[in-house]
C-alpha cells in the first residue's frame, strides 16, 4: 500500500490507498458552513415570509446543509457511484412514500371532520359513488 | 489477542494483508473495506427508510392541523434545538476528522477526535435530558398525558390532573344556601343579550378546579386555576330528542360544556353544565332545543339524580336563580377527576364584537369573487394575534404534536446513543493501535452512521423548533 508519500500530500483531495482522504480544507469549510448555515435557519424565523415561504426556507437550508454532509463529510463526491445509487433510492423511496400518502390524504379532508363545531361546507354536485 | 498485538506495532507481516485484521476470506484490504462500505451504505438506506415513516406521520398531521404546529411549536427551547445542532454539527467534523486521521495514521489526532466526537453526542443527550425532564415536569407530554400547566405563551392553564403548582383563590362555598359566603367565587351571571340566542354575551364561562375541605358546615373551595369552556357539546338531555334518560351512559345522558383544551371533557365521565331560562335567554342554542325553566330545571336535576343512582353522589347540583332567569350548575364526578370542578362565570354588559385572534381565520373565510378586501380586518397586529393565540389554551388535538415529537427526537436519541458506544468501542481500538492506513473502516463506518444522525437532526431541527 502506498504509505510512503502520505505526508506529502496531507492537505490534497487524494486517494491513500483504499479509499478517498478528505483534506483539512474541506472537512474546515464543510464544518463551517454548516455552522453558518444553521444560524442563518435560525435568524431566517424571525422574518416573516409568510407560513409557508419560511417553511421552504427552512427546508431549503436544511436540504444545502445535508447535501453538503453526504458530499463532503461522507464522501460521496469522491465514492463510488453506486453507494450514490443506493442513498439515493431510499431517499425517493421515501420522497414516494410522503408523495403518495399526501396524495392519498386530500381524499379524505372532506369526510375527516377535524372542527366538530365548523364542519366543512357540503361539496357542489352528486355524491360520489364509491370510496 | 497475539495478533492484535502485532497490529499495535505496525507489523506487515501477512504480504499485502497490511493489517492484521484483514480476513482471509477477503482478496484484500481494498476488498474487505469495500465490501464493509457496501454494507453500511446498504444500512444508511435502510435508516433513511425508517425515519421516513415518522417524517410521514409529521407531514400528514402537519398538512391537516397547521394550527397545532403553529401554536406547540412555541413550548420547544430554540436556543436548546441550536445548541444541539450546532453540537452534532462539530461532533460531525471530528467524526469525518477521525476518518482522515485514520488513514494518515496519526494516532493521537484520531483518539482526540474520537474523544470529542464522544463528548458532543454526551453533550447532546444531557442538553436532550434538560429538556426531557422539563417536559416532563410540566406535563407537555404525548397522548393522554399531555396536561400542560401553561400554555405555550406561558400563562397558566387548569389541568385535568390538578397537580400544578400554586392556587388563584379561596372562596367559601355554603353548602346549605348553595352559593359562597365569602370570597367572590361563584358570580354566576346571565346570558343579558336576549338578540344573539348563541352568544352568551360578554360572558366568560369558567371550569373552575380546586379542592374542597368541610369547616364546621361550610365547605372551603381552594380554587386551583380556570379554564374557559369555549364550546358546547351535544345535549341529549335537553337537546331536541328531550327527557331525562335518553342514554344509560355517563357521557352521553349528561349535558355539559366542553374547553378546547380538554376535548374530551364529554366523554371523560364527567360532566358539568351550565343552563339558564327565563325571558333573557329563553331561545333556543341552535339546533339544541330550548332551555328548561327554573322548575324543569329542578325536576330535572331530580330525575338525573335518581337514574344515576350509585353515581349520584358525584353530582352537586345548585339551582340557582337571578331574576327570572334559573341556572343549572353540575359539578364533575369525584371519582374521575381529583378535585372538585365548579363552574363560574364572568359576565360584563355586551360588548360589540371582538375581532377574532384566530390567526387562520383568514384562510376558512377566502375572498369572494371580486372582493379587493376584507371589511372585517381584524384590528391586532399579526403579532397581537399570535400573542394571543400563545397565550390561549392549546387547540385540540395539540397532544398529538409531542407524540410525534417524542417519537422523532425519541428514535434520534437512541441513534445517538448507540453512536456513544460504538465510539467508546472505537476509541478503545484507537488507542491500542487497531487502525491502520489500510485498516480504517470501522472509524469510516461508524462516521457515516454519524453522519446520518446528524443529518436527520439537520431536518428535525427546523421542523420542530423552527416553526414559524
Amino acid at each position: 500500500m502506498a504509505t510512503a508519500h502520505h505526508d506529502a500530500h496531507d492537505d490534497h483531495d487524494d486517494h491513500h490507498g483504499i479509499a478517498h482522504t478528505a483534506s483539512v480544507k474541506v472537512l474546515l469549510g464543510t464544518g463551517g458552513a454548516l455552522m453558518m448555515l444553521t444560524l442563518v435557519t435560525v435568524l431566517a424565523t424571525r422574518v416573516d415570509f409568510g407560513t409557508n415561504i419560511n417553511l421552504a426556507v427552512a427546508m431549503l437550508i436544511a436540504v444545502i446543509k445535508a447535501t453538503l454532509v453526504v458530499l463532503f463529510f461522507m464522501h460521496l463526491k469522491y465514492d463510488k457511484v453506486f453507494h450514490s445509487v443506493i442513498f439515493l433510492s431510499a431517499i425517493l423511496a421515501a420522497a414516494l412514500f410522503v408523495g403518495f400518502t399526501l396524495m392519498d390524504s386530500g381524499q379524505y379532508q372532506e369526510t375527516n371532520i377535524w372542527d366538530t363545531d365548523n364542519p366543512p361546507i357540503a361539496p357542489v354536485g352528486p355524491r360520489p359513488t364509491s370510496g | 489477542m497475539s495478533e492484535q498485538a502485532h497490529a499495535a506495532h505496525g507489523d506487515d507481516h501477512g504480504g499485502h494483508h497490511g493489517s492484521v485484521f484483514i480476513q482471509h476470506h477477503y482478496d484484500d484490504a481494498q476488498h474487505q473495506f469495500d465490501s464493509g462500505k457496501l454494507g453500511i451504505w446498504l444500512f444508511l438506506a435502510q435508516e433513511v427508510l425508517f425515519f421516513s415513516a415518522l417524517f410521514v406521520a409529521y407531514i400528514l398531521y402537519r398538512h391537516h392541523h397547521p394550527e397545532i404546529y403553529a401554536y406547540a411549536h412555541k413550548y420547544l427551547d430554540v436556543k436548546m434545538g441550536a445548541i444541539n445542532t450546532a453540537v452534532l454539527i462539530f461532533s460531525s467534523l471530528t467524526a469525518a476528522w477521525a476518518v482522515r486521521a485514520a488513514q494518515l495514521r496519526q494516532k493521537k489526532l484520531l483518539v482526540a477526535c474520537l474523544a470529542a466526537t464522544i463528548a458532543c453526542a454526551c453533550g447532546f443527550l444531557v442538553v436532550k435530558y434538560f429538556e426531557y425532564t422539563h417536559k416532563v415536569h410540566e406535563k407537555i407530554l404525548f397522548g393522554r398525558y399531555f396536561d400542560p400547566c401553561v400554555s405555550s405563551g406561558g400563562t397558566p392553564l387548569l389541568t385535568r390532573s390538578n397537580e400544578c403548582p400554586g392556587s388563584k383563590s379561596s372562596v367559601i362555598w355554603d353548602k346549605t344556601t348553595g352559593g359562597a359566603s365569602s370570597g367572590c367565587f361563584g358570580d354566576v351571571a346571565l346570558d343579558v343579550d336576549a338578540g344573539a340566542p348563541h352568544v352568551q354575551a360578554d360572558c366568560k364561562v369558567y371550569e373552575v378546579q380546586g379542592t374542597e375541605t368541610t369547616k364546621d358546615g361550610k365547605v372551603e373551595f381552594t380554587e386551583k386555576g380556570r379554564k374557559e369552556i369555549t364550546a358546547r357539546c351535544f345535549d341529549p338531555v335537553f337537546g331536541p330528542a328531550g327527557g331525562v334518560g335518553g342514554s344509560s351512559s355517563n357521557a352521553q345522558a349528561y349535558p355539559c360544556w366542553k374547553t378546547n383544551a380538554n376535548p374530551h371533557v364529554c366523554k371523560g365521565g364527567w360532566f358539568f353544565t351550565w343552563h339558564c331560562s327565563g325571558p333573557l335567554c329563553a331561545k333556543p342554542f341552535a339546533g339544541e332545543g330550548p332551555y328548561p325553566t327554573q322548575a324543569a330545571c329542578k325536576e330535572q336535576h331530580a330525575a338525573k339524580k335518581g337514574a344515576l343512582g350509585s353515581q349520584g353522589d358525584a353530582v352537586l347540583t345548585e339551582c340557582a336563580t337571578s331574576g327570572a332567569s334559573g341556572f343549572l350548575v353540575e359539578y364533575g364526578d369525584h371519582t374521575v377527576r381529583k378535585g372538585d370542578v365548579r363552574i363560574a362565570s364572568e359576565c360584563k354588559t355586551p360588548a360589540p364584537p371582538v375581532a377574532s385572534t384566530d390567526p387562520f381565520a383568514d384562510r376558512v373565510k377566502p375572498l369572494a369573487l371580486g372582493q379587493t378586501t376584507t371589511t372585517t380586518a381584524p384590528p391586532l397586529t399579526h403579532a397581537d394575534q399570535k400573542a394571543a393565540m400563545y397565550a390561549g389554551p392549546p387547540p385540540e388535538h395539540t397532544n398529538m404534536f409531542f407524540t410525534i415529537y417524542f417519537a422523532m427526537t425519541g428514535l434520534h436519541g437512541v441513534h445517538v446513543l448507540v453512536g456513544v458506544f460504538v465510539f467508546i468501542w472505537l476509541l478503545i481500538r484507537a488507542t491500542k493501535g487497531h487502525f491502520t492506513p489500510d485498516y480504517f473502516g470501522p472509524v469510516d463506518f461508524a462516521a457515516l452512521y454519524w453522519h446520518i444522525v446528524d443529518l436527520i437532526w439537520i431536518f428535525l431541527f427546523p421542523l420542530l423548533y423552527l416553526i414559524h
